[in-house]
């Protein structure tokens, strides 16, 4: 290997710090020091490569693989094509599923950023009692969501012995079937999502909210603006990198939700609260068929890019603006 | 200075290719297994307590024998065996169910065995043995352990209220509704209920405890048509009156635990917590039950009758062979000593381990004909589980895959049970089409 004749005048790219070594102008105390140093941060990055090689990409790359054969691990997989992607865009389960996967991705974002942007309004501030409100309303983040859903389930007890049947009961309303009625259990299922996601939206809210400029305020207030006048003028406007960001992440978490509905009803009753990972988790782990669950898969992903893409490109559009 | 850039590297790729080995070493399990020819790695779908019971099978098998066994309990039993089988390595003995038989040998996993070469093969019924025919004609696997669904009843319950014991569905729903209203535990509250159901469409549960009553109204699921083919035989008269009792009973308040129709068997802790006296379910659990409510307050009963019969569910576990173990001999050598009166005798047995915990059988009745359950239990009520298997006991055919079959039934009963005003025809229609498919696709037709 020669040096190359640009090392000697210096206009070494830092990208190729190796052939630079000998002949670097005025550093030269420790030539070969500087090709370690650059190759440092990959040593470093080594470990976190590989596990994301080994439990990320292989695995997706796999997937994609399977999605196009009928796999049968012993025996070996046989190609067939898109055979797997039409079996499950014909499939009326999966059509249901998605109806369902849709539904609860617009109602939970919906509910969950109404929520959110409520409660931020609400526990904005910075007084000592709101920091240890705002903690206690984001207790459900941090909670794992196996357990939320467990919770839940207790919760929504069917009977008037039933913690929030017995509230309603008390309150002289009627006891809900909650879980158990297959025309509302899609809505009970959201309102455990809403109540999860909410606080998450609120720290991002309230996030956005602290960036909005009190003067702003102080001359609204001083030009006599009421508070409905200054929220849609001041407000809203602020809050609106912050909503397309939580608006991304809503959508993204929807579609892949599974944990909440698999601990909450497994996708019952009569498969009214069955969603796309549901559907790929009995296709491919209960009736054993791999390759289909995987074109599913395949498709979600799929969905979530160009919906993640579609969001980027408007909300880019309209800052730009 | 030809050479100075190049260390640098060499040691980057070396870190990488050893993090590389490191990872894919520790996926391989152990592919030495092969080479050390006196270990046979078994793999059964066990918890604990059953695992606990099946090392004590393996200890007295390695003490008569001298053959170590690298014993595998495996929750995820299905999953981390597809993983096993992507490697081309599977475990040399597997003890799963035994409706399992036709997946695993479409699949490959299991070698066909010759009935007759196993010694003490006739002591298990020549019907037991047929369980194991796959629709080939070649036994695949050696049987190890059957058992029938029975009714558990709290005893101390239905005394107290003064009812005797239920004989037939009317009666079983009448039981069921007075301990739902008759505060049979004395609480003065309104704190019990009747049946206990895993009714969650979730891998088939609802299918497997609705089964038995589809049976005793004469209703089929499938018609083995005797050459290898299946009729669907769902759509009956007799199929809509099981499933409409069923959804009678969903839809009597306190029959059935509330919030049923989303609950599996993990999720239905009620009869062992007090909450519920009547359960259809597997003798497996009258040790736990018998440890949290009381021995004196289990009750097992003969199958209250429907209207054709008292026909119950009947599972087993079998023995199966690793299709890649190349250790033939010791396979044999493990599945004729698990057979054997010995073996089968040990793993019936409640016994508490050096560490404190207490087993779980993993024998529930015997395959092997000499050995007299009630005898080695010194428990009645297993006579009478005995008693039901042998009488009246079905199983769902264990030669094809059942398990699309049993998730379709599973799915459209849950879907009746759930809606109090649903269409039983419809829904049995609708199920006898996905099965006409299935059948299809199975080249079953």
């Amino acid at each position: 290997m020669t040096t190359p004749a640009t090392d000697a005048a210096g206009t070494r790219p830092v990208s190729e710090p190796l052939r630079s070594v000998p002949g670097r102008p005025g550093r030269g105390r420790r030539p070969r020091w500087g090709g370690r140093r650059a190759l440092i941060p990959w040593l470093f990055l080594v470990p976190g490569l590989i596990l994301a090689l080994t439990f990320k990409f292989i695995p997706m790359i796999e997937g994609f693989r399977m999605s196009v054969f009928e796999v049968r691990p012993f025996l070996g997989d046989i190609f067939v094509g898109f055979d797997n992607y039409a079996a499950v865009l014909g499939d009326s389960r999966f059509q249901d599923a998605f109806r369902h996967t849709i539904f609860l991705a617009v109602v939970q974002t919906t509910g969950a950023l109404v929520l959110g942007a409520l409660l931020a309004l609400l526990l904005e501030g910075q007084t000592r009692r709101l920091w240890l409100v705002r903690t206690g309303v984001f207790l459900p983040v941090v909670t794992a969501i196996a357990v939320v859903g467990e919770i839940w389930r207790i919760l929504y007890f069917p009977t008037e012995a039933g913690f929030i049947n017995s509230v309603l009961t008390t309150l002289g309303l009627p006891a809900q079937q909650f879980l158990s009625d297959p025309n509302t259990a899609l809505w009970w299922v959201a309102v455990v999502g809403i109540w999860t996601a909410a606080p998450y939206n609120m720290v991002i809210i309230l996030a956005g909210l602290t960036g909005v400029n009190r003067e702003l305020y102080e001359s609204a207030a001083v030009d006599g603006a009421n508070t409905l006048q200054r929220l849609r003028s001041i407000v809203l406007p602020a809050l609106r990198p912050a909503v397309s960001v939580v608006l991304t992440l809503a959508a993204i978490r929807s579609l892949r939700m599974f944990t909440e509905i698999y601990v909450l009803t497994g996708g019952g009753p009569a498969g009214s609260t069955e969603v796309w990972m549901t559907r790929v988790y009995s296709l491919g782990f209960n009736s054993n068929d791999l390759g289909v669950a995987s074109a599913a898969s395949v498709l979600l992903l799929i969905t979530t890019l160009a919906l993640t893409i579609g969001v980027r490109v408007l909300t880019s559009r309209k800052e730009s603006r | 200075m030809k050479n100075a850039p190049c260390p640098n590297r060499r040691a980057a790729v070396a870190v990488l290719a050893a993090g590389v080995l490191i990872a894919l070493s520790a996926c391989s399990g152990d592919d030495e297994s092969s080479a050390e020819d006196a270990t046979l790695e078994v793999w059964t779908r066990s918890n604990a307590e059953a695992a606990a019971s099946y090392q004590l099978v393996f200890d007295a098998f390695t003490e008569e024998t001298g053959i170590e066994i690298d014993y595998q309990p495996v929750q995820e039993f299905d999953t981390q065996l597809q993983a096993r089988a992507g490697q081309g390595d599977l475990p040399d003995v597997l003890i799963n169910d035994a409706s399992s038989l036709g997946n695993y040998v479409a699949q490959g996993f299991v070698l066909p065995i010759d009935r007759e070469s196993i010694e003490g093969h006739d002591e298990i019924s020549d019907e037991t043995w047929e369980q194991n025919l796959g629709t080939d004609g070649a036994y695949y696997g050696v049987p190890w352990s059957r058992q029938a669904n029975i009714t558990f009843i709290r005893k101390d319950w239905r005394e107290e209220l003064g009812y005797d014991v239920p004989t037939t569905w009317e009666e079983l729903s009448a039981l069921a509704e007075a301990f739902a209203t008759e505060d049979p535990n004395g609480s003065g509250e309104d704190d019990t209920y009747g049946m206990v159901v895993p009714g969650s469409a979730q891998a088939g549960y609802i299918a497997r405890w609705g089964n038995s009553y589809l049976w005793q109204a004469g209703a089929e699921i499938l018609e083995d048509n005797g050459d290898g083919t299946f009729t669907s035989a769902i759509n009956s008269p007799e199929a809509a009156e099981a499933m409409g009792w069923i959804r009678d009973q969903f839809c009597t308040p306190g029959i059935v635990v509330p919030g049923s129709v989303n609950l599996t068997t993990a999720e239905t802790p009620f009869f062992g917590e007090g909450t519920a006296g009547i359960y259809l379910t597997g003798p497996y659990n009258i040790s736990t039950f018998d440890l949290a409510v009381g021995q004196e307050n289990v009750e097992i009963i003969p199958m209250p009758a429907g209207p054709a019969s008292s026909t119950t569910f009947a599972e087993g576990e079998t023995i199966y062979f690793g299709a890649s173990s190349e250790k033939e001999d010791l396979q044999k050598q493990l599945a004729e000593f698990l057979i054997s009166p010995d073996a089968q005798e040990i793993a019936m047995q409640v016994v508490e381990t050096d560490s404190g915990m207490t087993t779980q059988p993993v024998v529930r009745l015997p395959v092997n004909q000499n050995v007299d359950i009630v005898e080695v239990t010194g428990d009645e009520r297993w006579g009478i589980v005995q008693d039901s298997y042998i009488a009246d006991s079905k199983p769902f055919p264990w030669s094809i895959d059942f398990l699309p079959f049993r998730q379709i039934l599973a799915d459209g009963m849950n879907a009746m049970a759930s809606d109090c005003n649903s269409d039983i025809e419809a829904g049995l229609a609708a199920i006898d089409e996905q099965f006409q498919a299935q059948l299809e696709s199975q080249d079953l037709s």
